[in-house]
């Protein structure tokens, strides 16, 4: 008894395949818990879309979607453009210099409420002063890399 | 000694830089500690390991400290653990003693900053000594305590252990390394992803992706809203502070700060849960509960204290068994990992200056904060001020330094950074919880390693309750947090559903 006991217990693990030993189980235990998850809250979640008060959107209900794509575009286009620069000056920094001064003053632009012209001036010294501080301190001094 | 000789005058001027900066951040609603750590990080890339160190530590202190200044005079807690100082802080403002209300918070701050810090030099070498002897099985057993423990106190149990789950996941994806006896064969990938993600992702970039990133995408979506300033309680000829008001505290300072520790040494938990905790606790025991919430001195000695304790006590399981306490330590296991370090049992026996200098560091940063905050409160009230417009460009283009320095130069550490930052965004919404991820995503290797070595050398699953009497307590401990865990959520339930028959 003890024995056919001890036996349920043991395990060989196949070096070949040792590789997915450990992430099978993780899924496993992670999809259990999904269903779980989904067994506990179907009928809930159910009536509260239902009853408006549970959004499918990811969004929330006064949700600024302009600021917040623009922020994701601005984002994506900064990463891309900085690589694509910085191939052009490599080990110069010069792909992070050249893109973060529009960058941030693109993306301050987009996030400031009401414009005037003293704002403006802070936005534009802040976008040009940041980056070149930062390359100047981090790229230059310190020689850390950057794109 | 020779420890001494590696406190320059670099070493307590990096601590105190930053110190102030993480106060800044703390004080502007939005930004965290971690957050503060999280951006900083490139700072130290150049440093050496002791001035890398005693600059983050000063950000954690400060960024911990920080977040009482806009919970008091603006009711808004400036990190998610000052959210019960503006219980009874902000109350005393309003009735006019600003001033008092500020510095009785930064006096306990320094007591719960000092008292962890205490508490993690006498018990994380003991914790490490006796960690030492854990083979594969107890430090398997200790991650699956710790993640058991994370997703007890979760918000939602389901939710925490799906969240830590995941986080394993993560850190799976990438070869099986040989270095660890693995095969070195890819998993959890399509084979074109293989040129990016052959060691798995990054930790840091993860890191600064869901503080950094992800926080900025939620204000986006906020609209980027500047706090209404003009409503801030101004700090001129109002009564002075004494120290009088501590009276009667001592006890209260003691329990809030042990309160905060303790919390701290729980992997994945806040300190909003140290605050929250230690409030209630007080509240429980005050002499004059009713007063609690209206500008009563001992919440926010209670509150306070607590949330700078957590410092410490985050430190101790990071430096003893490489687990961190909460985010922010999260982030500081990326800065030992860039410095070629790697934190568990053995760290503080094998480093011992280091020790000693981290602990040197964490003592002068909340004397710092103390001293900084206590006389130049009327500047540090003014940094709430700075419009966001300016401050979340400089802290993306931070993201980007510290994400693509991280490697040497890695743009795919770029776009990490990205998904991670909308990762983050989306999991709050769905319900995944950041910090079990997070804890999850350290550990996952490492748990890995240890289960998958200790089946092959033994070949039973049974040695894993059989090993060690440790084991044996292990497993206590993971089925008293289970159970404790399934007692709080009937609890709440059943509060939850007499609250809702009483409105009914």
């Amino acid at each position: 008894m003890s024995q056919s006991l001890s036996s349920l217990f043991e395990v060989s693990i196949d070096f070949d395949q040792s590789h997915l030993f450990f992430p099978t189980i993780v899924i496993t235990l992670i999809a259990l818990m999904a269903l779980w998850i989904v067994a506990a809250n179907a009928k809930q979640w159910v009536a509260r879309v239902r009853s408006g008060e549970l959004r499918l959107s990811p969004f929330n209900e006064h949700a600024d979607k302009f600021r917040f794509f623009g922020t994701l575009v601005l984002v994506i286009v900064y990463f891309w453009s900085m690589d694509a620069v910085g191939q052009l000056f490599p080990n110069t920094g010069m792909g992070f210099l050249l893109t973060s001064i529009p960058f941030m003053l693109l993306l301050s632009l987009l996030y400031v409420h009401g414009i005037t012209s003293r704002v403006l001036l802070g936005i534009g010294l802040n976008s040009i002063i940041a980056p070149v501080a930062a390359w100047y301190l981090l790229g230059q001094l310190f020689a850390i890399s950057l794109p | 000694m020779e420890f001494l000789a590696l406190l320059s005058p670099e070493f307590f001027l990096l601590s105190a830089a930053g110190c102030l900066i993480g106060i800044i951040f703390g004080a502007i609603p939005g930004m965290t500690a971690t957050m503060a750590v999280a951006v900083c990080l490139p700072l130290t890339y150049s440093l050496g390991l002791h001035e890398g160190l005693a600059l983050l530590l000063g950000l954690y202190v400060g960024g911990i400290s920080g977040g009482l200044v806009p919970a008091i005079l603006l009711n808004i807690p400036g990190t998610p653990s000052s959210i019960t100082t503006t219980f009874d802080g902000h109350p005393m403002a309003k009735a006019g003693e600003p001033e008092k209300a500020l510095k009785i918070c930064i006096v306990a701050s320094l007591v719960g900053g000092l008292f962890s810090a205490v508490v993690l030099f006498f018990f994380a070498p003991m914790l490490a000594d006796f960690a030492i002897k854990f083979s594969y099985i107890e430090k398997f057993l200790i991650i699956f305590f710790a993640l058991t423990v994370i997703a007890s106190l979760s918000k939602n149990i389901l939710a925490g252990i799906f969240s830590g789950l995941l986080g394993v996941l993560l850190a799976l994806i990438g070869t099986y390394d040989t270095s660890n006896g693995g095969n070195g064969e890819y998993r959890l990938m399509f084979d074109f992803m293989v040129p990016y993600l052959e060691t798995g992702f990054s930790l840091l970039p993860v890191l600064i992706g869901l503080f950094g990133l992800a926080t900025i995408f939620e204000e986006a979506e906020k609209g980027i809203k500047e706090e209404d300033t003009h409503s801030q309680i101004k700090l001129k000829g109002h009564k002075p502070f004494h120290f009088g008001v501590f009276k009667g505290q001592i006890s209260n300072l003691i329990r809030s700060s042990s309160i905060g520790t303790f919390v701290g040494m729980l992997p994945g938990i806040g300190g909003s849960a140290a605050s929250v905790l230690a409030y209630s606790q007080q509240k429980n025991l005050s002499k004059n509960p009713e007063k609690m919430g209206k500008g009563a001195a001992e919440g926010m000695v209670a509150s306070e204290s607590a949330n700078n304790a957590l410092t410490g006590g985050a430190l101790i399981p990071l430096l003893s068994l490489g687990i961190p306490g909460d985010s922010t330590t999260a982030v500081l296991i990326g800065a030992f990992t860039l410095q070629g370090l790697q934190v568990g049992p053995l760290f503080i026996g094998e480093h011992m200056d280091t020790w000693y200098s981290m602990m040197a560091a964490l003592l002068f940063a909340n004397f710092v904060m103390f001293g900084a905050m206590f006389f130049a409160i009327r500047y540090i009230a003014k940094v709430v001020m700075v419009p966001k417009y300016i401050l979340y460009p400089i802290i993306i283009m931070m993201c980007v330094i510290g994400a693509y320095a991280i490697n040497y130069g890695i743009m795919f550490d770029v776009w990490t950074l990205l998904i991670f930052g909308l990762f983050g965004w989306l999991a709050g919404k769905i319900g995944i919880e950041v910090a079990p991820l997070v804890i999850g995503f350290i550990l996952g290797g490492s748990a890995e390693v240890y289960f998958v070595k200790s089946i092959e050398s033994y070949g039973t699953l049974s040695i894993f309750f059989t090993k060690s009497p440790i084991a044996v307590v292990l497993w206590l401990l993971i089925l008293a947090s289970v159970v404790f865990s399934i007692l709080m959520h009937r609890k709440n339930k059943r509060l939850a559903n007499q609250v809702e028959e009483a409105n009914a």
